[in-house]
């Protein structure tokens, strides 16, 4: 089952990857990353897009586990804001 | 400019990784220029870099020329769409001369086998081109394609299919798309699988990440669409160029540790292989004329001696001279097959009967003469060799012929029937995006209604994309227009980013590569859009690749001349030998000095006219002159006053050295060609001719201008010259830089000048008819039209029986002067079949009989019957007669009913006897005088029947408003209305920088020109550039005996103006004219040049606003009916 959220969470990332993130104040560890995309935005519909328009979406769909129990996570990154955002959970 | 994961070598990974590169060449697809590109590279520490632009090899030669620049190794290929049913792309690279060969010919082959500009390549053409070639399979491959549907089976048996047909790689990409990541592995695995090698290839698009909004309006752009992201072909903003750790990391992460270093080794094994050589492999060391037999330098010798017998030169010991020296310099550089070539080409030209003159500095060669290529005696005109043929120029010459412009396309059939369409090609030039088209391609892909994004582009005058914002703020024109409100700021903000790009190839208008049949192993070759075969490469790319290019121009003003020599002949029987006309008529002369010289060559500007007032030409010597200090270069350096002044007497010629009288005596005091500045550093340093053209060449950029002038202050000094005199010289040669005119050009220019003045002195009606037929001035031709009427010859109107295609003269009664009969070419819309119709079927004797014999399509009937060409035909007004055209197309659609094999019946005369639908005449209004020139307006593009203006002559009389015929009367200094059309506007650089526009009224009584400076164009530019009827306020200025100029301080729409008449007579009129205007503000920066001089950057550019060769819809001019003259 996929819910939704939208709740800012705290990313480590090395080597360009998220490792682990806090999310309603429990560790999460990355096991694996299953998948990982960029969009760009789009800057055309934006009222006042900014000098220039760049800034992308990046995606990972990630195993991560907070104790013995593997769920699936899909993490984005806005790179412009560098904010991260637990979008949606499998479980 | 930052980057992330910075510059260096990076052993162990290997440095070489872009093998599938796009530039801007990959046409509203890449973004980046190959220089860019290029450097980039080499910053990021990388030693190879490949270009492979889509469907050609357009930015190729540059690509290695740039990376020859930036020390760094250049593969090149191509990235080409296969035949399939959806989109599918490979690429492919080229290892060594072979594969260069190879390349050239698939891309040829591509172009000839899809549809023009769609080129198309099949498995088997590349299998037939496949030596040297190596063929990348990525994602968009039909092998990627099958991976990417989830069918490795598919997948492994397309792959085998492409390694029967040529050496195979598998191309890993990975733009971080969704799916691009797991796609990478699978291709990664079935390369294994089968044993082929992958590499790592990043589908650059764009330098920079930034960069892919610019991508994604390109995307939209080449399909049409609007910005959605559906039509995106990139969605990440990651096709840009990487680093060598960027890109490790993309492979790391699709295929993990391992793999990645061996992809990266890979990758790098490929590219070193295909790394070409210029000289070796290009070709680019070396020239590649066409096989001129043997001994050419023996033959070329033999014919330059029996040039001397047949030029009467065999005594002249000056000519013995200097054709030593010039064979001597042939000799060393090995150019005599060039000179046998051109000299094949010139003549076979002539053969044709088509006009062939020689411009530019090739008039200077003695050689030249010899063989016939140039008419000019070098000797006689004091013109050096150097400028055209030296040591110590680089390349192959360049020899120019001018032709006749509507016949330059039959000279190109000669020149490839002559050398061989294998060994011929034109030569092919980008068009780029500049502001307008620019704005119009992002407003389209930002979904801005279409009128909106066309008054948009419209507003601005012609300048580069990346001024738009710019421009905005500095030109007062756009300034009012509003535009700059912040809405339109992301159109602005991306158009600007378009600058420069390349969004169109097209045919050079006049290079034509003569070569051997190595031509096409050399260069990629497609169709132009008139049929010729066209190389890829542009004038720089096929100099770099030492291919011989021939400037063939086609010159109106040659056509225009052939077309009044012929009327001249069809007339009068008269056979006229342009070139034998003697050169020192008195008639003519005395015309050129009174400054009426419109429609003459080069003498006709607003600018013009009033120098040719001020110098007062005696000879040929004087148009040399005129023309050439007609020239920023002369302007920049201040030469023309102090000239003028000198020749008018008012002044001694001063030379900045007596040893330099010699040199510019003929120009007193004054540098105004090139070759002056070859002797004055010649004369100062002793450095010799070809040297001194050497450092002259150098002087149009700041770092050769250094160069040169620590160079010449040393040996000048070293000679004993003084140091004030040293300075002073050299002031002047830095000014004058490389801007002026060599004296051979301007010679050669002087010609056609001389004898398009004799022929309008001595055939004006002829000259008018050959001047309106094709063309080839500035002015709209109802402007050539009104000068015709002010030289007394009669306008003769539309007639389907007797105009023809083009203009020309008929005798108005037996034996008396000549006029000029409207062409049927004039009427809008009509075709060149459906003018050979009317011609051939003539004459007719009513409308009827014109409709059913001359068959030409309804719109164009009614047009010709709108501008009166039946009026001699039938006494019935144009209104009823309009009427009977559709009467007409109604009963002639009938016999579409007939049954087949049955003949519709006719009476005696072929009259249909259906009966046409009796249309009483008379019924209709008549079409007033205004309504007639509307129409005339409208159809021919100019006012036959009488002059537009007229229409305001109640208004302009009330104003007090002085005609051009008047002003000359008018003290210098007397503040003036004028009134008139607006018939050309121009922006040229002048020596303060300021943006000054120079517009020309026509008021029926001749020309008006205006001087609207900087500090009334906040009140001015707009409706300047916006309309098309003016008045305008101003003081005298006197330039010369007669000619006159305003320097403008207010300006009108006359059509405003007249609208206030109307409701409110002459007060109404004035009112309007005293409204309070903006305050004045300067129009943008300065340019300030390498020589010191200001210049302002909209200065010699297209205007804003419409077009003014046609006038714009009649309502715009003429919107109140009530104003019908008298």
């Amino acid at each position: 089952m996929t819910r939704v959220f939208g709740d800012p969470v705290d990313v480590w990332v090395s080597d360009g990857r998220p490792v682990r993130f806090v999310w309603r104040g429990r560790l999460y560890t990355v096991r694996r990353v299953l998948e990982h995309w960029v969009t760009t935005r789009d800057w055309w519909r934006e009222k006042q897009p900014d000098g220039e328009a760049t800034g992308e979406r990046e995606f990972w769909r990630v195993e991560a586990t907070p104790d013995r129990e593997i769920g699936v996570y899909e993490l984005r990154h806005d790179v412009a804001a560098d904010s991260w955002l637990l979008s949606r959970v499998w479980d | 400019m930052t980057w992330p994961l910075t510059a260096g070598c990076f052993p162990g990974y290997g440095t070489d990784v872009h093998i599938h590169v796009a530039s801007c060449y990959s046409l509203r697809y890449g973004v980046a220029p190959p220089a860019a590109l290029a450097e980039r590279a080499a910053s990021l520490g990388m030693q190879t870099l490949a270009l492979t632009d889509r469907d050609g090899l357009y930015g190729a030669v540059r690509h290695v020329r740039s990376c020859a620049d930036a020390g760094i190794g250049a593969v090149v290929g191509a990235d080409l769409r296969v035949a399939s049913t959806g989109e599918e792309r490979i690429v492919v690279l080229a290892e060594g001369r072979t594969g260069w060969r190879s390349l050239c010919r698939l891309v040829t082959a591509a172009h000839a086998a899809g549809e023009r500009g769609k080129p198309l390549v099949t498995r088997q053409m590349v299998g037939a081109h496949a030596e040297g070639l190596v063929v990348l399979l990525g994602p968009a491959s039909d092998v990627g394609r099958a991976i990417t549907g989830r069918r490795p089976d598919v997948a492994a048996a397309r792959l085998d299919a492409w390694r029967a047909t040529a050496e195979t790689v598998i191309e890993i990409v990975d733009h971080h798309d969704r799916g691009d990541g797991p796609r990478a592995a699978r291709m990664l695995a079935l390369a294994r699988e089968a044993g082929v090698p992958a590499v790592l290839g990043n589908a650059v698009r764009y330098l920079e990440p930034s960069d892919h909004p610019v991508a994604q309006v390109l995307d939209v752009t080449r399909r049409l669409v609007p910005l959605d992201r559906r039509h995106l072909d990139d969605r990440t903003g990651h096709a840009y160029l990487k680093s060598v750790p960027e890109m490790r990391r993309v492979a790391e992460w699709g295929c993990g540790a391992d793999e990645a270093d061996a992809l990266l080794a890979a990758t790098r094994r490929l590219s070193e292989r295909c790394v070409l050589d210029p000289g070796r492999d290009l070709g680019m060391d070396d020239v590649h004329l066409p096989f001129a037999g043997a001994d050419p330098y023996a033959r070329l010798v033999a014919r330059c001696s029996d040039g001397l017998a047949r030029r009467g030169l065999e005594g002249s010991r000056k000519a013995a001279a200097r054709l030593g020296d010039e064979l001597g310099v042939i000799a060393r550089k090995g150019l005599a097959s060039y000179f046998l070539t051109v000299s094949d080409a010139a003549a076979l030209i002539r053969s044709r009967g088509i006009r062939c003159a020689i411009r530019g500095s090739g008039a200077g060669s003695l050689v030249n003469h010899l063989l016939g290529i140039g008419d000019l005696d070098p000797l006689r005109h004091d013109l050096v060799m150097e400028r055209f043929l030296a040591d110590s120029r680089d390349g192959l010459p360049d020899i120019d012929l001018d032709v006749e412009s509507a016949r330059r396309l039959e000279a190109y059939e000669a020149l490839f029937d002559r050398f061989g369409a294998e060994s011929t090609a034109c030569v092919s030039m980008m068009e780029t995006y500049r502001a307008r088209s620019a704005l119009r391609d992002v407003g389209n892909a930002i979904g801005l209604p279409p009128l909106e994004i066309d008054a948009i582009a419209k507003a601005f005058p012609q300048i580069r994309a990346g001024q738009i914002r710019a421009a905005l703020d500095d030109l007062p024109e756009l300034r009012q227009s509003g535009l700059a409100s912040g809405r339109l700021e992301v159109l602005f903000r991306i158009a600007e980013r378009l600058d420069g790009l390349p969004r169109h190839i097209a045919m050079h208008p006049c290079g034509v590569l003569l070569s051997n049949p190595t031509l096409r192993d050399r260069t990629p070759v497609e169709q132009a859009a008139v049929g010729f075969p066209m190389s890829q490469f542009d004038k720089d790319d096929v100099e770099a690749m030492g291919l011989l290019k021939l400037d063939v121009i086609g010159v109106r003003m040659q056509s225009a001349m052939a077309h009044a020599v012929a009327e001249v002949a069809r007339l009068t029987g008269q056979a006229i030998a342009l070139e034998d006309v003697p050169r020192d008529d008195p008639a003519t002369y005395a015309l050129v000095r009174t400054s009426r010289t419109l429609g003459c060559f080069q003498i006709e500007s607003p600018g013009q006219r009033e120098l040719i007032g001020r110098l007062q030409p005696r000879d040929l010597e004087d148009l040399v002159l005129d023309i050439s200090l007609f020239r920023p270069g002369p302007v920049n350096s201040d030469m023309v006053t102090p000239f003028l002044e000198a020749r008018a007497g008012t002044r001694e010629p001063s030379y900045p050295h007596p040893d330099l009288e010699p040199v510019l005596r003929e120009s007193l005091g004054v540098i105004v060609f090139h070759e002056q500045v070859l002797r004055v550093l010649d004369v100062m340093t002793g450095c010799g001719l070809s040297r001194a053209e050497a450092a002259r060449r150098s002087l149009n950029h700041e770092r050769g201008q250094a160069v040169v002038g620590a160079w010449f202050r040393k040996m000048a000094l070293a000679r004993g010259y003084d140091e004030a005199s040293v300075e002073r010289v050299w002031r002047m040669l830095a000014a004058f830089g490389a801007f002026g005119f060599c004296k051979a050009h301007a010679a050669s220019f002087a010609l056609p000048t001389y004898q398009s003045a004799w022929l309008k002195r001595h055939h004006t009606a002829a000259f008018y008819a050959g001047v309106l037929t094709h063309d080839p001035g500035l002015y709209p031709k109802r402007v050539i039209l009104d000068d015709a009427r002010h030289f007394g010859v009669p306008i003769l109107p539309l007639d389907v029986n007797r105009s023809s295609a083009g203009w020309h003269a008929e005798p108005v009664s037996e034996g008396g002067p000549a006029g000029i009969r409207v062409a049927l070419s004039e009427v809008k819309g009509i075709s060149d079949g459906e003018v050979t119709k009317i011609v051939t079927a003539r004459p007719y004797a009513s409308l009827g009989d014109f409709w059913r014999r001359a068959r030409v399509s309804r719109p164009t009937t009614e047009r010709l019957v709108l501008a009166g060409g039946f009026d001699a035909v039938h006494d019935v007004p144009r209104r009823d007669l309009l009427c009977r055209v559709g009467a007409l197309e109604r009963v002639s659609a009938r016999p579409a009913h007939v049954m087949e094999g049955q003949l519709p019946l006719a009476d005696a005369d072929g009259t249909p006897s259906v009966l046409v639908e009796e249309i009483p005449a008379g019924e209709l209004p008549p079409m007033t005088p205004a309504e007639v020139v509307e129409a005339e307006l409208d159809i021919l593009g100019m006012d036959v029947s009488r002059h537009v203006i007229t229409f305001y002559d109640g208004l302009l009389a009330g104003l007090g408003v002085v005609r051009a015929a008047d002003l000359p009367g008018r003290p210098a200094g007397s503040e003036v209305l004028v009134a008139g059309v607006k018939v050309a506007t121009q922006t040229p650089a002048v020596r303060s920088g300021q943006r000054v526009i120079f517009a020309t009224l026509d008021d029926a009584t001749g020309p008006v020109d205006l001087t609207f400076f900087e500090s009334v164009q906040d009140r001015c530019a707009a409706t300047v550039f916006g309309c098309w009827l003016l008045v305008a306020r101003g003081r005298v200025r006197r330039a010369g005996a007669r000619a006159v100029s305003i320097i403008a301080d207010g300006c009108w729409d006359l059509n405003a103006l007249h609208e206030e008449w109307r409701r409110g007579g002459p007060d109404a009129a004035r009112a309007a004219m005293a409204a309070p205007s903006p305050p004045a503000r300067p129009v943008g920066r300065r340019i300030v040049q390498p020589t010191g001089f200001a210049m302002s950057p909209y200065s010699d550019i297209g205007h804003a606003g419409p077009a003014i060769k046609r006038p714009p819809p009649a309502r715009l001019w003429h919107s109140s009916q009530g104003s019908s003259g008298p």
